[in-house]
């Protein structure tokens, strides 16, 4: 009898471990803003790969869709332009981002889709303790072809110079490499990293790295570097001062329908592009 | 000459001893002191409710629940297709292969053990490929993975299998023989239950091998944003390839943070397994020596 | 009963025709899809070319140059640090301290590769980066170093195991005899444990040739050849990783399945020396016995 009893007991209390769970559950639900109302009643998932610039973003919305509406799941993957572009035209994902404008043949061969969303910048960047901070465009090609190998050359520290670049899929690459490096080519002694976010940790933790990045990176972590005179910075990149500037693309094969055109209205609508300066970048209309 | 020879055999190995289990220390407490401060429920279930979290109300998006999750759904559908195929085979290898060609098939399980993990994820995303020309639903997925990590850990559970039917003693088929049981039922009757927890190890470092593998998982679906995976045909997030991507992208101290803390864990987990396996091959052959 | 002999049979001999066609089949589709790269012309070219994509060469020679360099460094930390704790296990060290030891490098067989990974990017690089005067501490060295620590535990298994089957009755004859521990560790051990020796160095040598994350992460991925230790480089592995992101048409993405059958290719060879070695060793001692 008192053994059932305190079975009882400890039911009872898991019971009521339970009733104060399911209280938190409720208490912690907010009341969501009506930015992603569109999104209401809509079932289903949403691929996404491609640019790397692009992820904050796409992370950002999605994490504010999912969290509204649990039934719809949006994977957001990287891989780089060249992916995203390929993928989307295979029918691998539903949308395929890129730091570039996907080219003609790539347009046709696919029936591509085009949604220029936000216009960036790549900047140069190099460690925050780096004393130089100031590069024209020159002596970046002397650094990225190998020829100067040593920050004292160029008034820092006696240490070897780290050269980070990105795979040849990159969209960041091709923007840097035809107008930053005026078509020079990289050495093979640079380290290759697989996205904007890999860049710039990986010259933020090195002193004497240096590497490009999205301006969308930058932060205090790193240094962003005066190009020819000009510090790249949203008003930089959207005067033109700035020379090394792109548009951020979301691909879809053929026009958009269902969840696909959702997520993509959802980018140029008042709280996407809200998103979108909040992440560093300049949203475009569409 | 002998004195100084043995000196410098002493102070050779000693340093020997000394550098491994010093580096494995130093990488131990790295991960002790970086980790052990970001385990908490909010490293596992983000900002998210833990009760809408378990439920599936919401998604988790800044916790570790949705990789998880993931790498338990992988094993389940590795070890799911694995098992049959590696206990049939491992049956088959130890009772029932000739000479000829027991020696060709376990040269051929012998060979799989040895294919490196990428090629066997590359394997899995080209026939992905392949198929997916012909069926257009067919994607990297969940389901992909799962099979490619079940081919990965295929010879582990064959061998163990084998092994484990082998050391038993033959007292104990021909006692089996003696009482009149064909070779079906001893088996089934005799030497599987005997077999049990040879097997068993086998199967738990098959799980700890499709847990830590990254390359796999990395070439057929995985990614780094998705969410509890809905449907086997979904991207999943998964533990290993969390702690690469964050070793390269975090953006800030809190990620970083969350990367130590999965490291940890799958460190704990993997460490966790491989004891056990260990002491349940190790009782077995407690047992296989009394007899 | 009957009926599960009928059963039984074809079952298991089903699931092995299985596994096995999968083995074969990973190897035939590799080849299929990287046939274009087969003709004599190119095959040539793939082998001995630079990666340079930028001026059409798309050769992979600076990878599997990448590939020796850091399995054999590791190799060369990695062996005398194995038989050294293996001797030390099996011999030199007090019997609690052995069992420590030995449990210790058990345990050390489950570390995944992706945390000694991520461990050394935050760990070992910047250490080493400030060490040497060049470099960026991704290179050939840290690589190595971790790679050596993730083979070592296997290989001083194995050592362990071949010490302890080395008939007891040689032991027990040189100590009737007066042998010293040196006597009996270079008379009777060693040479009793070569083919063991042997075994364990070839499994460490697959086990690095085939490992992605540790060069994936902590090498750098530089596409030239390597000309020092602390030269960036991009393994074979690391390069089918990272290539993954090309676009499947282009002639980089078609590389690595040249990168896969090379990959296959060697640890295929690997197991076959594994097997002549042991085919060898047990004739031998059947030899010896009869």
């Amino acid at each position: 009898m008192f053994r059932i009893a305190l079975k009882i007991e400890s039911g009872l209390r898991y019971v009521g471990w339970l009733v104060l769970l399911i209280c938190f559950a409720f208490f912690n639900s907010p009341v969501r803003a009506a930015a992603t109302d569109v999104f209401a009643g809509q079932v289903g998932s949403l691929r996404i790969s491609g640019g790397t610039a692009h992820i904050p973003v796409m992370k950002e919305v999605a994490k504010l869709i999912m969290e509204a509406h649990p039934d719809i799941r949006i994977s957001v993957a990287g891989g780089g332009s060249g992916l995203g572009i390929k993928q989307v035209g295979e029918g691998l994902v539903d949308i395929g981002n890129s730091g570039r404008k996907p080219t003609d043949n790539e347009m046709q061969k696919y029936g591509l889709v085009l949604h220029r969303w936000a216009l960036d910048g790549v900047a140069v960047i190099v460690h925050r303790d780096n004393r130089v901070q100031v590069l024209t465009r020159s002596r970046l090609q002397d650094i990225y072809s190998g020829r100067l190998r040593n920050w004292r050359d160029l008034g820092g520290v006696d240490k070897e110079i780290t050269v980070f670049t990105r795979d040849q899929g990159s969209g960041t690459r091709k923007v840097f490499w035809k107008k930053a490096l005026r078509k020079e080519v990289t050495t093979n002694k640079a380290l290759v990293v697989a996205s904007n976010g890999a860049m710039k940790s990986g010259v933020a933790h090195n002193p004497y790295a240096i590497g490009y990045v999205s301006i969308g990176f930058l932060d205090k972590s790193l240094a962003a570097v005066a190009l020819d005179g000009v510090m790249p910075s949203l008003e930089t990149v959207q005067n033109g001062e700035y020379p090394v500037v792109r548009g951020l693309y979301s691909n879809t094969k053929g026009e958009v329908q269902g969840l696909t055109k959702s997520f993509i209205d959802f980018l140029f609508s008042p709280s996407g592009r809200k998103i979108i300066s909040d992440k560093g970048l300049i949203p475009a209309a569409r | 000459m002998t004195r100084l020879f043995d000196l410098l055999l002493y102070a050779f190995t000693w340093l020997c001893g000394l550098i491994l289990v010093g580096a494995f220390g130093t990488l131990v407490v790295f991960l002790l002191i970086n980790g052990l401060l970001a385990l908490d429920f909010e490293l596992i279930f983000g900002s998210t409710a833990i009760g809408d979290a378990l439920f599936l109300k919401r998604v988790v998006i800044d916790g570790l629940l949705p990789a998880i999750v993931g790498t338990c759904l992988l094993i389940i559908i590795a070890l799911g297709t694995a098992l049959p195929l590696g206990l049939g085979a491992g049956i088959y290898l130890a009772e029932y292969a000739g000479k000829i060609s027991k020696s060709f098939f376990s040269l051929i399980f012998d060979l799989l053990a040895g294919v490196p993990s990428i090629v066997i994820g590359l394997f899995g995303f080209s026939l992905t490929l392949y198929l997916h020309k012909h069926f257009t639903s067919i994607m990297p997925c969940l389901l992909i993975s799962g099979l490619a990590l079940g081919l990965l850990v295929l010879p582990y559970l064959i061998r163990s299998t084998q092994t484990a039917l082998e050391e038993l003693p033959t007292t104990l088929r021909l006692t089996a023989a003696a009482l009149g049981a064909d070779q079906a039922a001893t088996l089934r009757f005799v030497l599987l239950p005997q077999a049990v927890s040879g097997i068993f190890s086998g199967i738990i470092l098959a799980i700890g091998r499709a847990a830590e593998d990254t390359a796999v998982i990395m070439l057929t679906g995985v990614v780094a944003t998705a969410g509890i995976p809905r449907s086997l045909f979904s991207n999943y997030e998964a533990l290993p390839f969390y702690i690469y991507y964050t070793a390269s992208q975090f953006r800030n101290q809190q990620e970083l943070q969350r990367g130590f803390g999965a490291a940890l864990i799958l460190l704990i987990l993997c460490a966790l397994l491989f004891t056990l396996a260990g002491l349940v091959r190790k009782k077995v052959s407690k047992r296989l020596m009394a007899k | 009963m009957k009926r599960s002999v009928r059963v039984g049979r074809p079952l298991v001999l089903a699931a092995t025709a299985v596994g096995s066609l999968l083995t074969l089949a990973i190897f035939a589709f590799m080849m299929m899809l990287g046939r274009p790269l087969f003709s004599d012309h190119s095959l040539n070219l793939l082998l001995t070319q630079a990666w340079a994509p930028d001026r059409g060469l798309y050769g992979i020679f600076p990878f599997i140059c990448g590939t020796l360099s850091l399995v054999g460094l590791s190799l060369l930390i990695a062996f005398p640090l194995s038989l050294g704790n293996a001797i030390l296990i099996h011999l030199l060290a007090p019997r609690r301290l052995a069992r420590f030891l030995h449990q210790t490098i058990k345990l050390m067989t489950g570390v995944p590769t992706v945390v000694y990974g991520f461990v050394g990017i935050f760990f070992l690089v910047p250490l080493i980066r400030e060490w040497f005067f060049r470099g960026s501490g991704m290179c050939i060295l840290s690589a190595s170093l971790l790679l050596a620590m993730l083979i070592s535990p296997t290989m001083i298994l194995v050592f362990l195991e071949s010490f302890a089957a080395i008939p007891t009755a040689h032991i027990r004859a040189l100590e009737a005899l007066g042998g010293t521990r040196r006597q009996k560790l270079v008379h009777v051990i060693l040479p009793g444990a070569k083919t063991g020796i042997i075994t364990g160095l070839l499994l460490a040598l697959g086990r690095a040739l085939g490992d992605t994350m540790i060069a994936l992460m902590v090498a750098g991925n530089a596409t030239a050849a390597p000309e020092s230790v602390l030269d960036s480089v991009r393994t074979l592995t690391a390069h089918i990783a990272l290539v993954m992101a090309a676009d499947f048409d282009s002639m980089e993405f078609k590389t690595i399945f040249a990168c896969g059958i090379i990959l296959y290719l060697w640890t295929a060879l690997l197991t076959l020396s594994l097997r002549y070695i042991h085919y060898n060793s047990t004739k031998l001692s059947h030899d010896q016995t009869f």
